[in-house]
């Protein structure tokens, strides 16, 4: 038994990650104080941690956004650490920096860290000294548009503009010729504005048919550096990931120990601390160049711990008391693939655009290999406010083509009724040749989706359809009256007590 | 009542008639239905096969069928007529109609008499098979279109009755 390295965590955060900290609070032994906003009353986090407290309307810069609620609820709970999770806080520099002011300590790098490496174009630069290919461009943000059109001259289209305050695709646009510069120029500087408070853009040769590969790392305060291996992240629509995988099917053992040094350099380069991870983009011919560092835990986290064993967010806790990593590089295993598909609130058969709704039917999937990462319940209405992820299916098999195949299973026992989501989507990939070979880049999800006409059933499936489509027609009136009633325990328990 | 249904594209008719037998297309179908989350899912039984059916969405009607997406439409004639700009049928009246083509074996009531709901109005034979077409209401028998005897064609109508309240 091993002591916990605190005693009380806030975590400044909701949904699933928010779950996802409290588990690892249970498993040291550390008690997990909740936060949530009006819409969240009745959320799962609020349900499970062992203390809660309201923070305000639902708009997250009246809430999960507002540093100094955050550190009132952490100050008068009595915690010693609080954990951002991802999104919201997770990369303020300046509530780590107000966290660690009140006493208290974040889990996550330090706040020079974070601003450091938050800059992007400080990032790239810092990249490029610490000897890690950077991708053709600018390593200071653009003047203005003479000097980007200069620049896109020199290194060639097609280009991209990127945000140099933050990423996450905010801010970027993918630029194929000289006319097309302008109207970009202005709407990522706009967006970029927006944001992150700066319209200051940089740019970057785009690579083609590039994959997406990212290395997570962890380091300690004692000067130790670790990686865990990457995550091909190139499944993405609109910048935003739907399916992860490790290892990467075009990764092999020399190109993972390259990118792994690389994250490692720059990670001592930057003094880092705490859970990180360097992106990358990996080209067809293998060479690749660095994007940036997201300086917090990924969404895509699951799926390094299910191929290494570890916790990953027990050992954010454990290097933020100060503890030396307990393992070194060469002690890190890895076995079998692991994928992670994304549920998200997002209607995958209508190009992707956000819904709404209430949580009518759950069921999700189990069995060997299976971990799902969720905070839904029936009844549960899914709130426009934020990110719209509802759940994580994450999936391990010896190798790539069981995890495929227990993904495939999975998404099969899952059903998430009430609202559209992306669920159609994932049987889509699971079930189409190059996604299967393992075959596909960044332009996976716009070259092969929607890639349907209407989907292929047997005979009797369409008569069952027809015969449910009738039946469900004629309750509509009879389920839009239950919806908006709340049963009540109480109530049926009166009813009950009448018939007796 | 009839229905016009869409499902993944594949258009079909469906009578659902008042003993409780289902047509597709003018066939009766040897179908069980078992709903097991209310007004969100069924285990529909076709033919020997089990498939399970659940909404995504009420409106528009998105299903579930054994993990596959599919769009769906299901109109009853009463909202085709009304599109169509016909007038509905008035409150309370009842057309029994042949849920397939047949021969009208016997009717068992007279005009102007009053039934129970689920009294037995006519015995239509169809496919070797005698089916009872049952009253979907109390009510007054008060128009009888065909003779016992009769061959009608799926969807012709049988009795009138009007609810009695």
């Amino acid at each position: 038994m091993t002591t916990a390295p605190f005693r009380k965590v806030l975590i400044a955060n909701r949904g699933e990650i928010a779950l996802r900290v409290i588990r690892a609070c249970r498993d040291l032994g550390m008690r997990a104080v909740a936060v949530y906003s009006d819409v969240d009353r009745e959320a799962l986090h609020v349900r499970q941690a062992d203390e809660a407290y309201p923070i305000g309307p639902a708009v997250p810069g009246e809430s999960y956004l507002a540093i100094e609620k955050l550190v009132a609820v952490a100050k008068r709970a009595e915690c010693d650490a609080v954990h951002p999770g991802y999104g919201f806080l997770a990369e303020n520099a300046d509530f780590a920096d107000a966290v660690e002011r009140a006493g208290i300590v974040f889990v996550g790098p330090p706040a020079p860290v974070q601003r450091l490496l938050g800059e992007k174009t400080r990032a790239r630069r810092l990249a490029q000294g610490a000897g890690v290919p950077v991708a053709d461009g600018t390593i200071d943000p653009l003047r203005d548009l003479a000097e980007a059109r200069a620049v896109a001259k020199r290194i060639g289209y097609p280009v991209m503009l990127k945000a140099a305050g933050g990423g996450g695709g905010k801010g970027m646009r993918a630029v194929a010729s000289d006319a097309e510069l302008e109207p970009a120029w202005r709407m990522a500087s706009g967006e970029a504005a927006s944001a992150f408070g700066t319209p200051a853009l940089f740019m970057e040769r785009l690579i083609e048919h590039a994959r997406h590969v990212e290395m997570q790392l962890i380091a300690d305060a004692h000067g130790d550096v670790v990686w865990l291996g990457e995550r091909d992240c190139s499944i993405q629509r609109r910048h935003q990931k739907l399916i992860e995988e490790t290892p990467g099917p075009s990764v092999d053992a020399s190109l993972r120990a390259r990118l792994g040094e690389a994250a490692v350099k720059i990670a001592r380069a930057a003094g880092y601390r705490n859970a990180g991870t360097a992106e990358f983009l990996v080209a067809p011919d293998g060479s690749f160049s660095f994007l940036e560092v997201n300086t917090r835990l990924q969404v895509e986290h699951p799926v390094t711990e299910l191929v290494t064993g570890l916790d990953l967010v027990v050992l954010q806790f454990r290097v933020a008391a100060g503890e030396a990593l307990p393992f070194g590089q060469s002690a890190v295993r890895t076995a079998g693939a692991a994928i992670e598909l994304r549920v998200t609130a997002e209607d995958a058969r209508g190009g992707f655009m956000p819904t709404s709704g209430r949580v009518a039917l759950l069921r999700l999937p189990s069995g060997p290999g299976v971990r799902v990462d969720h905070a839904l319940f029936e009844g549960m209405r899914v709130p426009t406010e934020y990110d719209p992820l509802l759940a994580k299916i994450v999936v391990w098999g010896a190798d790539r083509a069981e995890a495929v195949a227990r993904a495939r299973r999975a998404v099969r026992e899952t059903i998430v009724a009430g609202l559209p989501t992306s669920l159609s989507f994932h049987a889509h990939a699971l079930a189409e040749p190059d996604f299967v070979a393992g075959r596909y880049d960044t332009g996976y999800v716009a070259g092969h989706w929607p890639a349907h006409g209407e989907p292929a059933l047997p005979r009797t499936a369409l008569t069952a359809g027809a015969l449910a489509a009738v039946l469900a027609t004629r309750s509509r009136r009879f389920a839009a009256v239950l919806d908006g009633v709340r049963s009540s325990a109480w109530v049926r328990a009166g009813r009950e007590e009448a018939l007796r | 009542m009839r229905y016009e249904v869409r499902v993944a594209g594949h258009e079909s008719r469906l009578d659902l008639s008042s003993d409780g037998r289902f047509l597709v297309d003018g066939t009766v179908l040897n179908a069980d239905i078992e709903e097991t989350v209310r007004s969100w899912q069924w285990r529909v039984r076709v033919d020997g096969q089990v498939h399970e059916v659940t909404v995504l969405t009420p409106d528009p009607l998105r299903l579930l069928i054994d993990g596959v997406e599919a769009d769906a439409s299901a109109a009853d004639e009463r909202s085709l007529a009304a599109a169509r700009g016909t007038r509905p049928h008035a409150g309370g009246r009842h057309e029994v109609r042949a849920p397939m083509p047949g021969l009208l074996k016997a009717v068992h009531v007279r005009e102007g008499d009053v039934v129970e709901a689920e009294s037995a109005l006519v015995t239509l034979e169809a496919m070797k098979m005698e089916n009872e077409l049952r009253a979907p209401a109390a009510g007054r028998v008060v128009k009888i279109e065909a003779r016992a005897g009769a061959k009608v064609e799926g969807g012709a109508v049988l009795v009138v009755l009007s609810e009695t309240s």
